[in-house]
């Protein structure tokens, strides 16, 4: 409630948002030189010639036809079906089949993309946030945030610093209400964990959580449960050692399942980490376009970019 | 990215240079400045960032590979692999935030102690964004007098305004020319691959003679 004007400020800068311009394949051709620039989902600024855009609305299609998909089973299957489907333990003692069912189907989905209307409520669910915040009592975030407000550590020395660097030129996360509310998450949860504190790389995540999330509140869940429950232990904490496992484990994955790339840049004597650090610790957040940004599937996803075709 | 082969003919030496220093105070912006003459607001550095810059000094046509790290502190896990075989190291601070200075001695010139590879490598302190002269809390002869310490060289720059920007990798350049061991590193390591970390050998392609 305390933060209904964000909510509609986040809501106004995707409205706004253009629409991809769609060209015609003999337009195509002729044009592939010019560079094409529109807002998308999330309100950030596309630039990319045609191709690039023609790629991104067959994504969007892509993700439209999910959609339709998850429309028609919440019409068979009722409304919120996808959010008693939890791999949990009440589900391994009574396996009932259809939940089994439903649970995979999910499952397929989810790897396909969900729809940007249901991610706020599916994430928040799936994910664990909704039921790690309904472990404290309900004032919890506006105590934490009201309270660490004025605290001066290194932590909010390095987020009012990365304030402005965050997305500038976003329509709202450029404003003084989104450095205000993506302040609030960051500073809060740096005061939640003080291992992790603050680390850069938190401030793109966090910023595109506020955005798909819609309200603040659930963003600081959200960034709660990634880091706390989803991601590898200790990848933002002091000397980065998750991020260094990560690193590691991907390039041992990327041996394995594409030796034939792996073998390239092993030829071209190029560590893969020099990307792959970025795109981990981000999330993807700050190298995709939305439409593909924050998949859950971490690992699978980043073959997945490195192997287009493989 | 190219083949190895035809690049040599582009440039006579190739130098790797590092930028190091707190997060924040421009080192990115100062790459970009040098590279594409425009600076935007940027976005801060995760992990490592590299760009190459073709350019002519003293004659020589030079390739500079420049590699830019991440200031925070946690960072530096995952940067100090790269000072490894820098011919040249600048160590950027912020005129306008003291704690950026202090911060040379009391930790970036032990990374670079620790961590370089090259005993001759050439060492640069920049202070910059002198553009925002008002708010300068950081004299240059207090800069001077740092440099003079470490035994490197100094210079004042605005990555925003470009002022010394150019200059600032010129004379780098120049300096680390005038000496042999790194010179030589310059016109053999250089034909190597740009992307190379480590120091090692080539490893020639597996013959077809022997599994």
């Amino acid at each position: 409630m305390m933060y209904g004007s964000t909510h509609s400020k986040i809501d106004l800068a995707i409205e706004y948002q253009a629409q991809v311009p769609a060209l015609r394949p003999s337009i195509r051709a002729r044009r592939a030189n010019i560079t094409v620039k529109f807002q998308d989902l999330y309100g950030f600024t596309v630039e990319g010639n045609v191709d690039d855009v023609n790629v991104l609305n067959e994504v969007r299609e892509k993700v439209r036809e999910q959609g339709r998909v998850w429309w028609s089973l919440e019409a068979s299957k009722g409304v919120n079906w996808y959010l008693q489907t939890q791999l949990n333990s009440t589900l391994k003692s009574s396996l009932k089949f259809s939940v089994l069912v439903n649970a995979i189907t999910l499952k397929r989905l989810i790897r396909k993309g969900i729809p940007p209307s249901l991610r706020p409520k599916v994430w928040f669910s799936l994910s664990g946030a909704a039921k790690k915040k309904s472990t404290v009592p309900e004032s919890y975030y506006n105590d934490l945030t009201g309270a660490v407000e004025d605290k001066v550590t290194p932590a909010t020395k390095q987020i009012d610093q990365d304030l402005p660097r965050t997305f500038p030129g976003h329509p709202w996360l450029d404003t003084p209400e989104g450095h205000s509310a993506l302040r609030r998450v960051l500073v809060g949860y740096s005061f939640r964990d003080s291992d992790v504190g603050y680390c850069q790389g938190l401030n793109y995540v966090a910023a595109l959580l506020l955005l798909v999330m819609k309200t603040e509140e659930d963003a600081f869940w959200m960034l709660a449960v990634l880091l706390e429950d989803v991601l590898v232990n200790d990848c933002y904490t002091y000397n980065l050692s998750g991020c260094h496992v990560e690193q590691r484990v991907f390039k041992d994955l990327l041996t394995k399942k594409c030796p034939r790339i792996a073998a390239h840049l092993e030829a071209m004597e190029f560590d893969v980490s020099l990307v792959s650090t970025e795109w981990f610790l981000c999330l993807f957040s700050k190298s995709l376009p939305s439409e593909v940004r924050l998949p859950f599937t971490l690992f699978s996803y980043t073959l997945n970019i490195l192997t287009p075709h493989c | 990215m190219g083949s190895s082969g035809q690049g040599q003919s582009n440039f006579d030496l190739s130098f790797k240079i590092l930028l190091i220093g707190d997060s924040g105070v421009g080192k990115s912006s100062l790459l970009v400045s040098f590279i594409s003459n425009a600076v935007d607001d940027l976005a801060p550095t995760i992990g490592v960032d590299f760009k190459i810059k073709l350019f002519t000094v003293g004659g020589k046509k030079l390739k500079l590979t420049i590699w830019d790290t991440a200031g925070q502190e946690r960072f530096r896990t995952l940067t100090s692999s790269y000072y490894r075989g820098a011919q040249g190291i600048v160590l950027v601070y912020d005129v306008t935030r003291r704690d950026t200075f202090t911060n040379l001695s009391d930790v970036w010139a032990k990374e670079v102690e620790l961590y370089s590879t090259n005993q001759d490598c050439i060492k640069m302190l920049v202070g910059n964004k002198v553009d925002r002269e008002s708010e300068r809390v950081v004299s240059r002869e207090e800069g001077i007098s740092l440099a003079k310490e470490f035994g490197c060289l100094y210079l004042e720059c605005s990555a925003r305004t470009r002022e010394n920007v150019e200059r600032c990798f010129e004379e780098l350049a120049l300096k680390i020319m005038e000496v042999p061991s790194l010179l030589e590193e310059g016109s053999t390591v250089g034909k190597r691959n740009i992307l190379k970390q480590k120091q090692e050998q080539h490893t020639p392609p597996a013959g077809s003679c022997c599994s």
